[in-house]
């Protein structure tokens, strides 16, 4: 199987197996009378063992993405078009129980909130045990023992097997809710900005044990946040989303050295440097968009400052024709009419 | 005061979730009628398992209303000649074994059962809520104060307290009812509002109130009360259907009125008779489908309290003229109205 | 932006000594643990200034917030607001006019304004509280104050309830609606927490620019280093309740001397090294409710000697203006 190249995948030496594939996915969200498209026409792959970024604000539709390679999109989302391929088969057309088995023990996911994922009234060990007998026949005493040996992998005391949630603190059922996510020994685990609400020290120590899991046991990431600098340090890859459309995609530090998206640019600059001169930054002007009212044209336009009525020419495409994703360089993806002039 | 230039004009995005316009001359669909009906009694009213709650609440309210002018006599006038008889054109719902017109008796028993009813439950209601709040949102001492007065008026066993009070009060009237209701109802409430309240306590929101030096009753009504309307209108429609059974035990006492009639009662009284027991079901069906319709009806309007109280809960739907809908009935599948710009 | 004169600026509030503690929920009666959630916090906020508490969750710095503005009542120290002891306001004239120069921003934009009332509400309230305007003229300040943060058209927004505004415009009503009493210290705890990338930064340089024009001085708590460097004039960094390094913000964020300000800078996410150019140590665990007599970081620290676990480090001005809680680092470095 051919490493999926039309999304970006710098060409190895080594050709990777493609392990997800989105294909013009259109996900939409419907309610009485009108729809709102969350995801709008994606393609995105990620290859075996591979980290992939997805970058992007709040409603840029990076967790529907993640829920719906999880089929776990209920109404009123909706995958409208296109395809999600786990290895080749198309997730939409398993059925109920070929999904309960793919989900956990191929892809499993890493949820923003630990606390969300985790049950409140049982003790942590107890949460494994019910897991793993969920997908395999397994007995308690077995389960207990992997749990322990699986807190263990990320950097946890075996003896909070026994713990409550609550009597974790937050970075803790960070790494629980990791463990439990690597349980069946998935090939690609999803994080959905799972160290958002930590600090940065705990943020750190959890990605730096992600990555050392990610080398000895091999399994994919997918990795969304809107921390566009952890991405650069922490992925192989980084695709950038805006208003439900890919609008970059590049290896990583290609993209940190040569954003060309102009959303890429101006999110780069939202952070304010720990050197070098103290200035004022403007950062990306305006708001994200309104998905049931989203601009015409480019929907980046609005907020973009190379979008001026004095190019006429550029203006109008700028604002009537939609960008399509163009290779500019070696794996390097970029949707925009600025780019495609040059 | 010096104004900052806005540094980047944030763009108002339209409402990703219509509301229901709340009053207001934008009314579609009504341009005919010419009174506004306030916010809450057209969402109400949109909702269509509040509607239906409303309207057999009003249909109920107006039956004890008019009682006076349907059921013809005094509801306890007896003859034994017309005793236990079965539901016939001349007594509609039968009557008692004393002769008892039973129609009569649910009609004008209405009235003492709804006003007595909603009187007690209002008033356990205010003493649950100020006083389940003031408990979560001060706490230390003055929660532990409130508890301990919970806890004794939850302990005192009622009828105890109900024999003791009669022995002291010598007017029977409607209003001793309704305290004596009140008073020994709203203990386990308080308890409830008192949880959900310290789940609020620590909201941000709250704390922001505070740092901006609102008053503690201030805070307690504006701002802990309207986020748990939901809760505090089950407990009245709770203490409310308590306060109507109680009622019966405490006409039993001698502590009510006995020429006041009132669906306890007469259900009581038929208890009491074993009328079932004889194959008479119609002194129970009767008020009991009164009585149960009417709270059925709270608890439907208890379904649209909900989106009332929380803003996020509105659904769009499509508007007509409140009053086509009441005849229409559910949802047309009309054009659909251009809602926004 | 250039550092600001600190020195020469006005005192307004003055915390010294300041110190919390809750007692440890679970433990038994008779063994009653206390957490020193803060300890000994010392400093000054003076106007037109910006001041940036900095530290992990759990190092007491929202404490420390929320103790100026008495959400919470100090176990020790005091605050003295323009020199009078804010702990011995008691009546509710003064306690009234105490919120109305001191106001607090909160974390979560999503529960810091109340779900079920309008934007024009809340900002209105202060205003009818402190009598800031007559009642006549109230919405009209509503408006300019929503204008004045950025939230356009003021109209259209003072009527939308809070879930239909985004995470950034709450935040920004927020701000507004602490301005409405026209406060001499705004608290700020986390306000960007929560927001999306894009919109922290016009939220930062709407504070930096309410500190220039209104002569406000901010209190800005946050662990994100960068932000702190971006608009504070001063940091104080805590750990475990107490503040191990103290200075003006350029001196304490490019020439740090205490190791946890160090192990803070460095996991920082920095595109510019990879990952494993910053392996953090393995952290040993901690309980802060446990009365350690030492220093608080020995654990952690990869310059801890065996005096460092048995004598308490002072806060020392080490260079000058530059205050650290660590005796044996070497400040010439």
């Amino acid at each position: 199987m051919n490493a999926a190249l039309e999304d970006g995948t710098t060409a190895p030496a080594v050709a990777r197996e493609t392990l997800v594939e989105l294909r013009e996915l259109v996900v939409d969200y419907v309610l009485s009378g009108r729809s709102i498209r969350a995801v709008d026409h994606v393609n995105l792959s990620v290859g075996k063992g591979e980290i992939v970024g997805l970058a992007g604000e709040s409603g840029c539709g990076k967790s529907t993405i993640a829920n719906a390679i999880m089929q776990l999109l209920r109404a009123p989302a909706q995958v409208t078009s296109g395809e999600i391929r786990f290895r080749g088969e198309d997730l939409t057309k398993m059925s109920t129980e070929q999904l309960r088995q793919f989900r956990w023990s191929n892809v499993s996911m890493v949820f923003q909130s630990a606390m969300n994922s985790l049950n409140p009234l049982m003790r942590v060990g107890d949460q494994f045990v019910d897991m793993m007998k969920a997908h395999r026949k397994i007995s308690k005493d077995d389960a207990l023992a992997r749990a322990a040996t699986l807190m263990e992998l990320v950097g946890m005391d075996r003896s909070h097997v026994r713990s409550y949630p609550h009597e974790l603190s937050g970075g803790m059922r960070q790494r629980t809710v990791i463990a439990m996510a690597l349980a069946l020994g998935p090939e690609l685990m999803i994080m959905d900005e799972p160290t958002t609400a930590l600090d940065v020290v705990v943020q750190r120590e959890i990605l730096q044990r992600v990555q050392d899991l990610q080398q000895d046991l091999g399994f994919a990431v997918l990795f969304i946040t809107h921390d566009l600098s952890l991405l650069v340090e922490f992925s192989d890859r980084i695709a950038i989303m805006y208003a439900g459309e890919i609008v970059e995609s590049a290896a990583s530090d290609v993209l940190f050295e040569r954003p060309q998206h102009p959303y890429t640019v101006g999110l780069m600059s939202s952070f304010p440097p720990l050197s070098g001169p103290r200035e004022r930054i403007v950062g990306i002007p305006g708001s994200p968009p309104d998905l049931a009212k989203p601009p015409a044209g480019c929907r980046f336009h609005t907020r973009c400052t190379h979008c001026d009525p004095a190019s006429p020419a550029l203006y109008r495409r700028q604002t009537t024709e939609r960008p399509v994703l163009r290779e500019v360089g070696p794996g390097h993806l970029v949707a925009c009419h600025l780019t495609d002039e040059r | 005061m010096s104004q900052i230039q806005p540094l980047d004009p944030v763009n108002v995005p339209a409402a990703p979730v219509e509301l229901a316009r709340v009053g207001g001359p934008e009314r579609e669909g009504a341009g005919r009628r010419r009174f506004h009906l306030p916010g809450w009694l057209r969402l109400l009213l949109s909702n269509p398992k509040s509607r239906g709650g409303i309207i057999v609440l009003s249909a109920i309210i107006i039956l004890a209303i008019i009682a006076p002018w349907i059921a013809h006599g005094n509801p306890n006038d007896f003859s034994l000649l017309d005793a236990r008889q079965s539901p016939s054109f001349h007594h509609l719902f039968g009557t008692t074994d004393q002769g008892s017109d039973i129609f009569s008796q649910v009609m004008w028993g209405a009235r003492t059962s709804l006003v007595l009813g909603a009187a007690a439950a209002a008033l356990a209601t205010v003493l649950a809520t100020t006083l389940g709040i003031l408990a979560a949102y001060s706490g230390g001492v003055v929660d532990d104060i409130i508890n301990l007065i919970t806890s004794v008026f939850l302990v005192i066993p009622t009828i105890p307290l109900l024999i003791v009070v009669s022995s002291y009060m010598h007017t029977r009237s409607g209003l001793t009812m309704v305290l004596i209701l009140g008073l020994t109802l709203w203990g386990f409430e308080a308890r409830i509002l008192r949880g959900q309240a310290l789940a609020l306590r620590n909201r941000d929101f709250i704390l922001s109130a505070k740092v901006a030096g609102e008053g503690t009753w201030r805070i307690i009504f504006g701002e802990f009360v309207p986020n748990m309307i939901s809760r505090i209108a089950a407990a009245f429609v709770l203490v409310f259907y308590i306060a109507i059974l109680t009622e019966a035990g405490l006409e039993f006492l001698g502590l009510g009125d006995m020429n006041h009639a009132s669906w306890g009662v007469t259900m009581y009284w038929a208890q009491v008779n074993s009328s079932f027991l004889q194959g008479e079901w119609w002194p129970f069906l009767f008020p009991g489908i009164a009585l149960a319709a009417t709270v059925a009806a709270l608890v439907f309007i208890l379904a649209g309290v909900d989106e009332v109280s929380n803003p996020r809960l509105r659904k769009d739907r499509k508007r007509h003229g409140v009053f086509r809908s009441l005849f229409v009935g559910g949802r047309r599948a009309a054009p659909a109205v251009e809602e926004g710009k | 932006m250039t550092v600001a004169a600190v020195a020469g600026a006005e005192r307004t509030l003055d915390v010294q000594g300041l110190s919390k503690s809750f007692p440890v929920p679970g433990a038994s009666l008779l063994h009653r643990k206390m957490l020193r959630a803060v300890d000994d916090v010392t400093f000054a906020l003076k106007q037109g200034t910006v001041t940036a508490l900095v530290g992990e969750s759990g190092s007491g710095k929202s404490t420390v917030a929320r103790l100026i503005s008495r959400l919470y009542t100090p176990t020790g120290g005091s605050i003295l607001y323009r020199g009078e002891d804010v702990g011995a306001m008691h009546g509710k004239q003064e306690l009234l006019q105490y919120r109305s120069r001191v106001q607090m921003i909160f974390q979560d934009p999503f529960s810091s304004l109340n779900p079920v009332k309008k934007v024009d509400y809340h900002v209105s309230r202060p205003l009818l509280i402190h009598r800031i305007v007559p009642k006549a003229d109230v919405l009209d300040r509503v408006h300019e104050l929503l204008h004045s943060v950025g939230l356009v058209p003021a109209e259209e927004i003072a009527k939308k309830y809070p879930h239909e505004l985004s995470g950034g415009q709450r935040q920004r009503v927020a701000i507004a609606r602490a301005l409405a009493v026209e406060p001499e210290v705004i608290l700020a705890d986390e306000p960007t927490s929560m927001l999306d990338v894009s919109i922290r930064l016009g939220i930062l340089n709407l504070i930096h620019d309410l500190k220039r024009e209104r002569n406000i001085a901010f209190l800005y708590v946050t662990h994100d280093l960068a932000s702190a460097r971006y608009v504070a004039d001063d940091v104080l960094v805590m750990y475990a309740g107490q503040i191990v390094e103290h200075g003006p913000t350029d001196e304490v964020l490019q020439r740090p001397m205490h190791p946890y300000t160090k192990l803070l800078l460095s996991a920082v996410p920095n595109p510019n090294a990879g990952l494993h150019s910053h392996r953090l140590a393995p952290r040993p665990k901690t309980d802060l409710a446990v009365d350690l007599v030492g220093c608080r970081f020995a654990e952690r620290c990869p310059l801890a000697v065996a005096s460092c676990v048995s004598d308490p480090p002072v806060l020392l001005e080490r260079r000058p203006n530059h205050l650290v809680r660590c005796p044996i680092v070497d400040p010439s470095t």
